[in-house]
């Protein structure tokens, strides 16, 4: 498999939440078109490597971060650098689906509209449809687009917020957990989806699930108390581990 | 002496309390008996038998007591002398009543001398009788109860079970409360309606109650019907009613829902924890001083800018009075609002700024329609506060009921002039005084009826999306 292209790299990147530490000097790349799934226990720091990614840190007034994080070779952290933008370019999908309190149909037409991405009705309805479609939700919902989005199943939802986070063509989408709060067949339509994504867009997913890793990544990263201590392929990483603690890790033996 | 009564009742039922509580502990130490519960709610089980029944017996004597003993003292009085002539048994007891409290003036009957002397024997029998009766049954209570706690009952379901009774009696309290209140308004309406037609109330322009005064309702011959008829047309005061308060939520709407927003969205915890408390000093304001500031400060102010551009601009105004009801309401509208606003679940937020919109964006087309059953309440709750407030319209609006629409007049709203009404000595069978209560009825149905459609409105809202 050759290298692809560096989006995302990290360099010395520490977060802290007011006095306490949450991430220790993460340095990592991460390759475009590329599914790359974070591991590790409970509060080890995925998460919020992860929202650093998009900046979702800005909105905790306590949180400071320190070191760089470059997208395609920019600093995101730089004064020059408008958060709004960024977001477009990087989606995210949340561990509870969130879809707002509006029909399905609003709820894809809320990004485009506010970024002005089309220019009529005829070609919202289009980029809507897309959307639908690439989240493999469209024949589900295409008789009742001006439902409540709220009405779907958990699964649906989570699909929805997927459809969401497309519709603004972003390059990057991060996904928190995107399957904790579904049902085994929920979850194993939304791998299937992560892997159709992936030829399109960089995916970072943090997931519980060592199998879900195994069966949607290309690259994985085991975080532990704060501190990056494995990244590789997935394949190297499950079969021959480097690191024990690792090894511990996915073999069930602490975590 | 009732007071002295009910203090008996309340030691005795101290007493019983600690006795039941050390008799249970007794029994455990010496017998070795193993009770079903703490001896505590043996104390509690047996004060509760001592003490409730001889309350209940208590309130149900006071409450008759009066009407029993005039009743015996008057027919003592009637079967001693005859009745003296134009004085009517009622004022002939009123007589009796303050010369045994010594405050008695004028002429001394025999009749009153004989009736006071039967009061004053009477009364200290009934006080006997009050406190014997009231002392044997709390003992009858204290013995049942105390005779439980050794046959090792379950005292606590006991205690459960009564502390449940209470509770509810006190929300029946509160319902029977209402009731009365709604019937008085009620009983009192008819009698008005019955001299006024309802038709002329509800939807005559013209207010001019002064025009009935002290005319006893039942007597109303047709020429005089036909003068004070069209004095009680209620329109005027409703319409002033809902302008003054349309005035009042231009100002607190925007002003209290900026503000919320600010505080739940913007503000930092630190900021948010200084402000929101200034803001509710507002509330905490009492009308009057709302209403000096409305009479002595923004009303002049408005005239003398009025002037300075030509306008006739009277200083009781409608738009002083709004003005200052719609800051006294600003807290009402924030704080609910920032509450509301603050319930919005972080996530929906979240998922928001993913797709790259700014705040204002997420709170504009997210957080706010999210949030938009709960802050119509706080709006509604708002406009029931302007409706019904009476004060600062007194001080600054005015008490002509002018049917206007200009801001700059003076108007008067409908709980104004319910107090202009009953202010003071009235006859309470004129229509005027009467009509306060119309007034009243009127504006408690109106207001139910808003509570109730914006509580469909709210909840039909809230099934949508939840």
């Amino acid at each position: 498999m050759k290298e692809r292209k560096i989006k995302i790299k990290t360099e010395n990147l520490e977060v802290y939440y007011g006095e306490k530490q949450a991430l220790f000097d993460v340095n990592l790349e991460i390759h475009e078109k590329e599914v790359t799934a974070l591991i590790g226990p409970s509060g080890c720091g995925k998460s919020t490597f992860i929202r650093c990614i998009n900046r979702m840190n800005d909105v905790i007034d306590i949180c400071k971060i320190k070191g760089s994080i470059e997208i395609d070779g920019k600093n995101i952290n730089h004064k020059s650098i408008d958060v709004v933008r960024l977001r477009e370019k990087v989606g995210m999908v949340f561990q509870k689906p969130n879809p707002f309190p509006k029909s399905i149909y609003d709820n894809i037409a809320y990004g485009p509209k506010i970024h002005g991405i089309t220019k009529n009705k005829g070609e919202l309805d289009n980029l809507i449809e897309n959307s639908l479609r690439k989240a493999a939700l469209w024949n589900e919902v295409k008789d009742r687009l001006h439902e409540p989005g709220t009405s779907l199943s958990g699964g649906q939802q989570q699909r929805l917020c997927i459809a969401r986070a497309i519709s603004v063509n972003p390059e990057i989408i991060l996904m928190d957990e995107p399957c904790s709060a579904l049902d085994p067949i929920a979850t194993a339509k939304i791998e299937e989806l992560i892997d159709e994504l992936r030829e399109t867009y960089t995916i970072i997913i943090v997931t519980h699930s060592m199998a879900q890793a195994v069966r949607v990544s290309q690259k994985t990263g085991f975080f532990h108390l704060g501190k990056l201590i494995e990244f590789g392929t997935t394949e190297k990483m499950f079969k021959n581990p480097s690191n024990n603690m690792t090894q511990d890790y996915i073999t069930g033996r602490f975590g | 002496m009732n007071l002295g009564i009910f203090t008996a009742i309340l030691l005795f039922c101290i007493f019983s309390y600690f006795f039941g509580q050390t008799t249970a502990k007794k029994l455990v130490t010496n017998q070795n008996l193993k009770l079903k519960t703490l001896p505590t709610y043996y104390g509690y089980f047996v004060a509760l038998w001592c003490g409730i029944p001889s309350l209940i017996l208590f309130a149900v004597w006071s409450l008759f007591e009066p009407t029993i003993i005039k009743t015996i003292v008057v027919g003592k009085v009637l079967s001693a002398s005859q009745i003296e002539a134009g004085l009517t048994t009622n004022l002939i007891y009123q007589k009796i009543l303050s010369y045994s409290a010594g405050n008695f003036t004028g002429d001394l009957t025999d009749t009153i001398k004989i009736g006071a002397l039967a009061y004053a024997k009477i009364t200290s029998l009934a006080y006997k009788a009050k406190l014997a009766s009231i002392l044997s049954l709390a003992s009858i209570g204290f013995i049942y109860a105390f005779n439980k706690v050794s046959k090792n009952n379950n005292a606590r379901n006991d205690v459960e079970n009564i502390l449940k009774w209470l509770l509810f009696s006190s929300s029946v309290i509160a319902i029977l409360t209402t009731l009365g209140i709604i019937f008085s308004l009620l009983f009192e309406s008819i009698k008005f309606f019955s001299s006024i037609n309802i038709f002329d109330f509800l939807f005559g322009t013209n207010w001019s109650p002064q025009k009935a005064f002290v005319r006893d309702a039942s007597a109303i011959t047709a020429e005089e019907y036909l003068e004070i008829k069209d004095a009680f047309g209620s329109v005027p005061l409703f319409a002033g009613t809902a302008f003054i308060a349309l005035i009042a939520m231009c100002v607190a709407v925007p002003i209290g829902l900026f503000s919320g927003i600010y505080l739940a969205e913007y503000a930092s915890y630190k900021s948010r924890r200084t402000i929101k408390p200034i803001i509710e000093i507002l509330a905490g304001i009492p009308t009057v001083v709302y209403g000096f500031f409305a009479a002595l400060t923004v009303g002049p102010f408005f005239r003398e800018f009025g002037e300075s551009l030509g306008l006739n601009v009277s200083s009781e105004s409608a738009l002083a009075a709004g003005l200052v009801m719609g800051i006294m309401i600003i807290p009402y509208v924030s704080s609910l609002s920032d509450d509301v606003i603050n319930a919005v679940p972080q996530s929906l937020r979240e998922g928001s700024y993913a797709v790259g919109a700014t705040k204002s964006e997420t709170i504009k087309k997210v957080v706010f329609p999210a949030a938009l059953p709960g802050i119509i309440g706080s709006i509604l709750l708002a406009v029931s506060r302007a409706i019904g407030e009476t004060m600062i319209v007194v001080m600054a609006a005015g008490l002509a009921a002018n049917l206007t629409i200009n801001p700059l007049e003076s108007t008067t709203t409908v709980t104004t002039q319910i107090v202009m009404l009953l202010v003071g000595d009235q006859e309470f069978d004129s229509p005027k005084t009467q009509s306060a209560f119309a007034l009243g009825l009127t504006l408690f149905l109106v207001t139910l009826v808003l509570n109730y459609i914006a509580l469909r409105v709210v909840k039909k809202y809230r099934e949508k999306y939840d």
